[in-house]
């Protein structure tokens, strides 16, 4: 069912420039095996970037062997939270994000390199590794007013691990612009705590930390962080606790696509990602298994099978594909005339035309009208085809 | 033929009630009701029910509160259990066991002999019935929004007037003193010129996947629940959970436009126009049958300049409620007795007797039976719910469109976008057909 030409044009708007990137891995106390690839299939799979793994030596271990080229590259992720690197590193690493260069700090990364001043300046906020007072402030929401607490006490905390609702705090950044003001996150450890210098910081999103799972500090923790370092642009997810296969946590779409939104902000400034149609909302977690986004070829390759008590995403789909082509003629009628193919399919079943019924009755055109026609013969699919009919033909 | 009650036939009626030596309940002396002294059984309003759910079942006990000013005498639903629970308060409260009980709302229209009726249905059986109440010159108590589409809206604005009736939308916010005053303020330019106005509704839909096909419940009348809405199978979703649907409803959206949409509407003088242009966008779930908007942001534009932004309550500073921004400050409202501005002060004011006074009420059920006694308008009339979910409508199909609509508020139409204007209206499933007014 798939028109060639529909793909040409609904991959035009892929991005020509690549952006080299480098994860950096090797140690941490969480499942940096299972998480660095997922993290580079979820940068790959934008097309904005490259992205290259690379891990230190173990713990313990020569830390002079390993030397990156940082020069080389648009963007650093960081999934590390262990020894300390070579001065010689440090000193490369402080350059290459002081001349402009990119970065994402992924969960655990802001647990890393308590004693680097400026490392902790470019995560704004961390945890754990004996942070306490004389590291910085805690920062959080508190009955929606930002506080900076100077309190005494120790840095980073979660509860149980639980899903939890995200909400957006900046609206209008570009990697947040867009998204729900509230969005379920799946099963994840939710960070709280955290502490840091908090200097040219930003706190896009929070989570409300609440005791019901343990731990809470009924306070809404930030999860999503912007920093500026010089001309380096710094985005700090606090989610993603990674489980084999990722787990809930990195599966989750909002977790997957802000992470993607972050990465391209801290490269240029700046978001061309659109906002998916399988974004979370507060009406459910949104898993990505594979951690892929559902193309509209695909779900038009799939609509046809739906039926009754099956998932409705590739409609989902469907629908959030024609509200983002806001009237336009062209992208309109090359989806119609795949909704057409459905109705005439002889494979596609009864529910599946049901659907591309409902929709062709407002958004279909002259084009549609015999497809629909031949239906109102269908006992199965009178209903539905009178529906569209009496709305196409008014 | 419509049964062309009117307020002779009415009395001759009761007078022959009270001949069959019917039982009644007691007469109770009704101060509450302005009129001092004594309601004879002849005057009381003959009321029936159509829709015993939540909210039907919240009407007619603030009915059967208004005690001797009202005759409670049948209920209608299509859940068989529902009915009986209806009834069952309704002979309690009659201190009788004569409650008449219908499965089907034409039925009910057909035999009863009544005054006025209360109806609390999901939002795509309001066209019909709604329409179908006016022709058959009942003076109606209908619940918000009172309508699905457009069309079905511009049908019953028509038929109430043409018959004469007394309408009241169950917008009862109006009836609250906070609001009112809040309102009052704002339309006489306690905060200058009104430019801007903020509407903040709930966040909706909670999501439910995609269950299964279910065995209908034997008390359900699901073919007639459904109507005129297009035939799906019963998945365990029909009371309360239809407003997650889009087939019947628009959401939090739709079900909140008919207060704080109206209550914006009233302290800024749009209660009879709407918007000339809007635009906006929605967050969808990415999938489950519970599919309308969960987030919802639009701006409406209006010929006199004023622009009003409605979006779900977690979008907004100052969250659920009515923000009327003046060029000299601003008033806000929500429920629970919430009002403040920008200078407490303004909230003192009182309104002068040669400013613009609006409608007072203080109990909206009671204001409904005065009018329909007395024959003049209730505080929440027909035009001005519909020009109130008018607003939510059109944003729902700028949502759904992805485009910037036009919108005529005096010939109400769509200008130019043909696909737009197809959403005004919902075919009906056969048989079923909107009334002729």
């Amino acid at each position: 069912m798939i028109a060639a030409g529909l793909l040409t044009f609904f991959s035009a708007c892929k991005n020509e420039t690549v952006y080299p990137t480098l994860i950096i891995t090797g140690q941490n106390n969480h499942n940096w095996k299972a998480s660095s690839p997922i993290l580079k299939q979820i940068l790959d799979e934008t097309g904005l970037f490259t992205a290259e793994i690379m891990t230190t030596p173990e713990k313990g271990g020569d830390m002079n062997t390993f030397n990156p080229d940082f020069s080389k590259y648009k963007l650093v992720v960081l999934d590390y939270n262990g020894d300390s690197w070579s001065d010689k590193t440090n000193t490369a690493f402080l350059k290459y994000v002081k001349d402009g260069g990119g970065v994402v700090v992924y969960h655990a990364a802001d647990n890393s390199f308590p004693a680097w001043k400026e490392y902790n300046e470019m995560i704004g906020l961390g945890g754990w590794g004996n942070r306490n007072q004389k590291d910085g402030p805690y920062v959080y929401y508190k009955n929606n007013v930002l506080v900076t607490d100077t309190a005494a006490g120790p840095g980073g905390s979660h509860g149980k691990r639980r899903e939890f609702i995200v909400k957006t705090r900046i609206t209008d950044h570009p990697i947040t612009k867009g998204l729900p003001a509230r969005w379920l996150h799946g099963n994840d450890e939710l960070y709280s705590q955290l502490r840091g210098p908090a200097k040219n910081m930003q706190i896009l999103a929070t989570a409300f930390a609440d005791t019901a799972a343990g731990g809470g500090t009924m306070r809404d923790e930030p999860m999503l962080m912007t920093i500026t370092y010089e001309k380096g642009r710094i985005f700090h997810t606090a989610m993603g606790h990674a489980d084999e296969g990722g787990g809930p946590a990195m599966q989750c779409a909002g977790f997957i696509v802000t992470l993607q939104r972050g990465a391209e902000w801290a490269v240029t400034g700046n978001v061309t990602q659109p906002v998916p149609f399988d974004f979370p909302t507060t009406a459910g977690v949104v898993l990505r298994p594979d951690f892929k986004e559902i193309t509209l070829e695909e779900a038009f390759v799939n609509i046809g099978n739906y039926d009754i008590a099956k998932s409705t995403k590739y409609l989902s789909c469907i629908q959030s594909q024609i509200r983002s082509l806001s009237g336009d003629e062209e992208g309109l009628q090359k989806i119609e005339k795949m909704m057409n193919k459905v109705l005439i399919s002889k494979e596609a079943t009864v529910e599946s035309k049901k659907l591309m019924l409902r929709e062709l009755s407002w958004m279909g055109t002259d084009y549609s009208v015999p497809a629909i026609k031949d239906l109102i013969s269908n006992a199965e699919l009178k209903d539905e085809a009178e529906f569209a009919m009496a709305r196409l033909t008014k | 033929m419509a049964n062309k009650s009117s307020r002779r036939d009415f009395v001759k009626r009761s007078a022959a009630v009270v001949a069959g030596a019917i039982v009644l309940p007691q007469i109770i002396p009704s101060s509450a009701f302005g009129r001092g002294g004594r309601i004879a059984p002849s005057d009381r309003i003959v009321i029936g029910s159509i829709g015993t759910g939540s909210q039907g079942m919240s009407n007619m006990r603030d009915f059967l509160e208004l005690k001797d000013a009202v005759q409670f005498v049948a209920v209608c639903d299509v859940d068989a259990l529902r009915l009986a629970k209806a009834k069952q308060i309704v002979d309690l409260a009659n201190k009788n066991s004569d409650c008449r009980t219908y499965g089907d709302y034409r039925e009910f229209l057909e035999k009863e002999k009544l005054d006025a009726v209360s109806l609390a249905l999901p939002d795509h059986w309001h066209g019909i019935i709604y329409t179908e109440a006016a022709n058959r010159k009942l003076n109606v108590y209908g619940e918000k929004p009172i309508c699905r589409t457009i069309h079905d809206g511009k049908t019953i604005v028509e038929a109430v007037k043409k018959n004469n009736i007394i309408w009241q939308t169950g917008s009862w916010q109006r009836s609250q003193p906070h609001f009112r005053h809040g309102a009052e303020l704002a339309v006489n330019g306690r905060v200058g010129k009104i430019k801007y106005i903020e509407v903040g509704l709930p966040d909706g839909n909670k999501g439910i996947g995609t269950p299964p096909v279910m065995e209908i419940p034997p008390e359900l009348n699901w073919e007639m629940w459904l109507g005129p809405a297009l035939k799906v199978p019963y998945r365990g979703v029909s009371h309360w959970d239809w407003r997650w649907i889009l087939d019947y409803s628009g959401g939090q959206l739709t079900d909140w436009a008919g207060h704080h949409i109206d209550i914006a509407n009233w302290g800024a003088g749009l209660e009879h126009t709407g918007p000339v242009e809007i635009s906006g966008s929605g967050v969808y779930p990415a999938e489950g049958i519970f599919n309308v908007p969960v987030e919802y942001d639009f701006l409406c534009k209006y010929a006199n300049g004023i622009e009003m932004r409605v979006a779900n309550a977690s979008r907004l500073a100052l969250g659920m409620g009515t923000t009327w921004h003046g060029d000299l400050g601003w008033i806000h409202v929500d429920r629970g007795n919430r009002i403040s501005a920008s200078d407490p002060k303004i909230l003192d004011e009182v309104i002068g007797e040669n400013e613009i006074q609006l409608y007072k009420s203080d109990n909206h059920w009671q204001n409904f039976i005065d009018c329909v006694r007395s024959g003049k308008p209730a505080i929440a009339p027909v035009e001005v719910a519909y020009r109130a979910i008018s607003v939510a409508l059109l944003g729902e199909i700028a949502m759904t469109t992805g485009q910037t609509i036009k919108w005529d508020p005096d010939k109400e139409e769509i200008i130019g976008n043909p696909r737009a204007s197809r959403m005004l209206s919902r075919p009906y499933r056969q048989p079923w057909t909107l009334p002729t007014v």
